[in-house]
């Protein structure tokens, strides 16, 4: 193998890897702090994706520039949701565990309400448009502009969102709550906010990684669903409730899929994501980060 | 006694308006299709539009002619999901317990494989548009017949193609389903008996995202061809990702979805010498070009230079085939299996359940029109060879 095909495979990994780790990382704002297992959750970003596809096709926005009004839409989408669905299972469920067998039962009618308007609205045709596919050379490797920049904005948005959990004092409020819910009330933090917003930052989160993916695949009503697998997967290999473990094991993720896939074959794919999944299951049972 | 009579007459009325109310009775024609799932984006550009297309020209003249009355068409169309047990459970359904007068097929290969033991079993005809796959066809399952071109009709026409423009060597993927197995397996078949050199094969699962690293590999073993059996989104993905690392061999060629509009699309100003699965366009004839108009008028979108005007051709001959003997399936079947239809595509005939007048063919994207470069019996325009380079 030679260095430059190397060079090439690495940044491929790296590319695909970062959407695996933005689409996870959402999700775990939801499951991992909430514990709202949104199965869902790859048909808000299909959300994401039509609403940065109607802007720019329709009003001729930049992609780039409906980032922020996805994030935004899908926030408020988010407050929405948990304010019809999810609040009332707060209240209505004895304890968490209830809840959370709940909410995944409400989050799974979603799906297909979700879905199925998008359906209605769109209808299943394939659309897409094409943004910043000029390919760019760096020292041999190749790769499109709109890949780029996908990788630069989920690393910038993960390192940002790290920063806001570590450092800022919401940050603390949100990992207080996760750790003891009665405490953080006892204390003074207003989870009856909080709670919806963390939510709606999951969904806001889903809405960018769709209008990020608009830019380099082709969009329709049924394109979440395959996102809301991997970033199960994702989840669960890096640890419930650690951003940072969302992030590596995503990127991980992606490397073994690409360097297997140019030594294997891509038919193999699930196959090699499955065994990374079984073998850090086996000798890190709560995932390579959790605490 | 005239009480009697009154019970007659009475009866006799009933009788004129329940048959009254039978011809005016709508056809009622069943089918599911994938409206959600994977399988939607095919669907519904080759398949749906046509059938609700046809059902609304015909209702417009009128209706079927049924036995010397005419009856309006009334389409029952649910989606599938994309799921093998839901298509198989609706179609169970449709003709066992509504006991729909006709069925139309799923979308797609595999869909169609599902159902067609079952149409066959309980005697409903059904001209599949968008199956192709040998397995099939070698069930030679009498109820059954395939409009579209088979894997080895399309895979010979490919082969003989490429050894007219001299191409000695080749690259292939293809996706890794019953119709990519198929057709590759064809593909192999063919290449072999023309001595031409498969320097490298690799197969993908449906819904890949990344295919640049097979693409990489393949670029530095320089074939004169690069084959793709690919679905839609694949289609788009291989020839993005070979035009981004400029990977521009002498042949091009990618299977289902190059003849979809959204292919021009997607490559804006990149398809021009790129080849693909079509079949005819609106210069193969004047009902071509007819059927062209009438489903941009009513769908905004132009139909696929595909498989959509053989759907559409599927129910032009079910229409006369009904025409001929009335709703009695045995008998369509038996009209179906022995005549010939006029359509969209020209004459049709079927012989052993496929279609024997349509031979395999070759499209390619030329100045934004997808012609039909091979055979010359059915080409639209001449083939251009080498491929320009990407833009």
């Amino acid at each position: 193998m030679t260095f430059t095909l190397f060079l090439d495979l690495l940044a491929a990994g790296l590319i695909t890897g970062g959407i695996y780790a933005i689409v996870a990382i959402g999700l775990n704002l939801q499951y991992g702090l909430m514990r709202v297992m949104n199965i869902a959750h790859g048909e808000f970003l299909m959300l994401g994706a039509y609403l940065t596809y109607v802007l720019h096709t329709t009003l001729g926005l930049n992609p780039l520039a409906t980032l922020p009004i996805a994030m935004a839409a899908l926030f408020l989408v988010g407050l929405l949701v948990h304010r019809l669905v999810l609040r009332r299972l707060v209240h209505s469920s004895p304890n968490i565990d209830v809840f959370e067998a709940r909410g995944l039962v409400a989050s799974f009618g979603l799906m297909f309400v979700v879905q199925n308007l998008a359906l209605m609205v769109w209808g299943a045709d394939l659309r897409g448009y094409t943004y910043l596919a000029e390919p760019l050379q760096l020292g041999g490797v190749i790769m499109p502009h709109n890949r780029l920049l996908v990788f630069a904005v989920v690393v910038v948005l993960s390192a940002g969102l790290i920063a806001v959990l570590r450092f800022t004092l919401i940050g603390k409020a949100i990992r207080a709550m996760m750790q003891a819910p009665l405490g953080a009330q006892l204390v003074g933090i207003d989870t009856a906010r909080l709670h919806p917003w963390c939510f709606g930052a999951g969904l806001a989160l889903a809405g960018v990684a769709g209008a990020l993916l608009s830019m380099v695949y082709e969009i329709s009503p049924g394109m979440g669903e395959p996102y809301t697998i991997t970033a199960l997967i994702v989840i669960t290999l890096g640890g419930y409730g650690s951003i940072v473990g969302s992030l590596a094991a995503g990127l991980l993720l992606g490397l073994v899929e690409t360097f297997g896939m140019h030594f294997t074959s891509p038919s193999l794919k699930m196959v090699l994501s499955y065994a990374v999944f079984i073998g850090v299951l086996m000798f890190k049972p709560k995932g390579l980060f959790a605490k | 006694m005239l009480r009697n009579s009154i019970c007659i007459a009475a009866s006799l009325l009933g009788l004129a308006a329940s048959t009254a109310a039978l011809a005016d009775e709508a056809v009622r024609i069943g089918y599911a299709i994938a409206r959600t799932g994977p399988f939607a984006g095919g669907a519904q550009v080759s398949q749906e539009p046509n059938y609700l297309l046809w059902a609304e020209q015909v209702n417009a003249k009128g209706g079927l002619m049924v036995a010397g009355k005419q009856r309006k068409v009334e389409l029952i169309g649910y989606d599938d999901r994309s799921d093998t047990e839901t298509v198989v459970r609706t179609y169970e359904k449709l003709m066992n317990q509504d006991k729909v007068d006709l069925v139309l097929p799923p979308w797609g290969t595999g869909q169609t494989f599902a159902v067609a033991t079952l149409a066959n079993k309980l005697g409903y005809p059904m001209i599949a548009p968008t199956a192709s796959s040998k397995k099939l066809t070698d069930m030679k399952l009498p109820f059954v017949f395939t409009i579209l071109q088979q894997p080895d009709q399309m895979m010979n026409a490919l082969a003989d193609m490429l050894v007219a423009q001299g191409v000695k060597t080749v690259a292939v993927v293809h996706v890794d389903d019953l119709f990519g197995l198929e057709n590759v397996d064809a593909l192999s078949k063919a290449l072999a008996s023309h001595n031409i050199g498969l320097l490298d094969k690799k197969s993908y699962p449906l819904g890949v995202k990344d295919l640049s690293p097979v693409l990489k590999a393949m670029k530095e073993k320089n074939p004169d061809a690069f084959l793709g059996i690919t679905y839609p989104p694949d289609t788009i993905l291989v020839s993005k990702q070979a035009r981004e690392i400029g990977f521009n061999p002498k042949i091009f060629y990618a299977a289902v979805g190059t003849a979809f509009p959204l292919y021009k699309a997607q490559l804006t100003g990149n398809t021009e010498g790129v080849m693909g699965m079509g079949s005819w366009n609106a210069k193969t004839g004047a009902a071509a070009k007819d059927y062209f108009a009438a489903h941009i008028a009513k769908f905004q979108k132009e139909p696929d230079r595909w498989a959509s005007a053989h759907a559409y051709a599927s129910l032009q001959i079910l229409q006369q085939a009904v025409e001929k003997v009335g709703l009695d399936r045995a008998r369509i079947r038996d009209a179906i299996a022995g005549g010939e239809f006029q359509t969209i595509l020209g004459p049709i005939k079927f012989k052993d359940g496929m279609n024997a007048s349509i031979p395999g063919t070759v499209s390619q994207w030329q100045k934004g029109e997808f012609e039909v470069v091979w055979p010359k019996t059915r080409a639209t325009a001449t083939l251009v060879s080498p491929k320009p380079a990407w833009n």
